[in-house]
């Protein structure tokens, strides 16, 4: 269910996070659905276990998924739609970053790059 | 009382004048994989053997489970599985009557995993070791180091002979030892995508040092590849803090740094007024960065 990439710079424990955040955000994943737990991850990706016990720990701190006694986790139920917004938001920030950087880059001024964006936008609605 | 299975403060050994490790301190604790990286001759092997007691050490001190490991009781030893870069395997006997033998000398000798195992990697009992290839030997060797169930568990170089598909067996076979979370293994390789896939916990040693230790995923995100680009030519003098290296080609400045976070970034964007692209880096590339 993650495609994970032992060899990539950014951490395992990383990749599961923004997986399962973006697979909840879209509704891939949706509140009720179970993970794989550690043990059958580590095992099928070979990876060492802690770094997926990190990452469900964290996406449990933030509400995301559900610890139950004896039986695999599960996907929280999601809070009300304005938090569900600012979670998708999260989710495209780093391309902005990346769009910002090349901006700069060009020297491109902040209209001119919000004008391709509407262009682009328009393009793809079609 | 301290958990930790290995605690190491100032360790040193000098062999005659030369100097081969040189104040480590460092502990393993339960559920650690630690991954051991150095270049030929950094010490890896001395500091593996160091560990198993094998000799004494001529500065500080190393503990197994709280015992010195030079002078570790026989119930202590028990405890720890070793698998060496030269196996020990003797010639003349055939795979099985090697098993029995090694099992012979431990209570609690898994004789159901090892079964097992011995199916799945494709061990033959029944061949004479001294006709065995190298890889089959070191799968045995492995299989004689897991069968006791040590709670520690030390390899130095245990797959480089090994062929993908028997790497992966041992790598789940890791994975096994980790997922008990009482259990720890130490190990070193050359084969860096298996410590990156295995390990928790990263040591690098440099000339008998140890130059980094600590979590893998702090190190990945702490050691990057920062880039900055001009529209012209870059000043001669850009001061980059906790460089490690910096290449200049014209309007490219490319530079390793360590300690790297979101106030470093802040931090170098005003010192030079451009927006650093980060690359973060695998772990192989950290490492010949490192030894650049």
């Amino acid at each position: 269910m993650f495609i994970l990439n032992p060899q990539s710079g950014t951490p395992i424990y990383k990749q599961i996070l923004e997986q399962v955040r973006r697979m909840v955000a879209s509704g891939q994943l949706q509140p009720g659905a179970e993970l794989p737990s550690v043990r059958e991850l580590a095992l099928k990706h070979a990876v060492n276990p802690m770094t997926i016990s990190r990452a469900y720990g964290l996406l449990e701190a933030e509400g995301l998924l559900e610890r139950n006694r004896g039986k695999p986790m599960t996907v929280a139920a999601q809070p009300r739609a304005n938090a569900q917004l600012a979670r998708r938001l999260e989710q495209i920030e780093p391309h902005l970053d990346h769009v910002v950087l090349a901006a700069r880059q060009l020297q491109l001024s902040e209209a001119e790059v919000v004008k391709a964006l509407r262009r682009k936008w328009g393009e793809t609605d079609e | 009382m301290n958990s930790a299975h290995v605690v190491a403060r100032s360790l040193g050994k000098s062999f005659s004048e030369k100097r081969v490790l040189d104040n480590l301190s460092f502990s393993v604790e339960p559920g650690d994989v630690v991954g051991v990286l150095g270049k030929n001759g950094a010490g890896k092997t001395t500091l593996l053997e160091m560990m198993l007691g094998f000799s004494p050490a001529t500065a500080g001190q190393v503990t197994l489970f709280g015992h010195d490991s030079y002078r570790m009781p026989a119930d202590v030893k028990t405890r720890v599985g070793f698998v060496p870069q030269q196996d020990e395997l003797l010639n003349a006997l055939t795979a099985g009557d090697q098993l029995r033998l090694i099992a012979s000398f431990y209570p609690r000798w898994d004789a159901a995993l090892v079964e097992r195992l011995c199916t799945a990697w494709g061990v033959n009992l029944g061949a004479r070791i001294r006709t065995m290839s190298v890889g089959e030997r070191q799968k045995l060797s492995i299989l004689l180091a897991l069968g006791h169930k040590p709670q520690l568990l030390i390899l130095d170089e245990p797959v480089a002979s090994l062929d993908p598909i028997a790497r992966r067996q041992f790598l789940e076979q890791i994975v096994e030892v980790a997922a008990d979370g009482e259990r720890s293994v130490v190990f070193s390789s050359h084969i860096v995508s298996d410590i990156e896939r295995l390990a928790n916990r990263i040591w690098i040693l440099k000339e008998g040092r140890l130059y980094w230790q600590g979590d893998l995923d702090s190190l990945k995100e702490s050691i990057v590849r920062v880039h900055l680009r001009g529209a012209t030519p870059l000043p001669e003098r850009i001061e980059i803090p906790n460089a490690v290296s910096v290449r200049r080609d014209g309007n490219h400045v490319v530079a390793v740094v360590r300690d790297w976070d979101d106030g470093a970034a802040r931090d170098l964007e005003r010192r030079t007024g451009m927006t650093p692209e980060v690359e973060t880096l695998a772990l192989e590339e950290i490492f010949l960065e490192l030894h650049r």
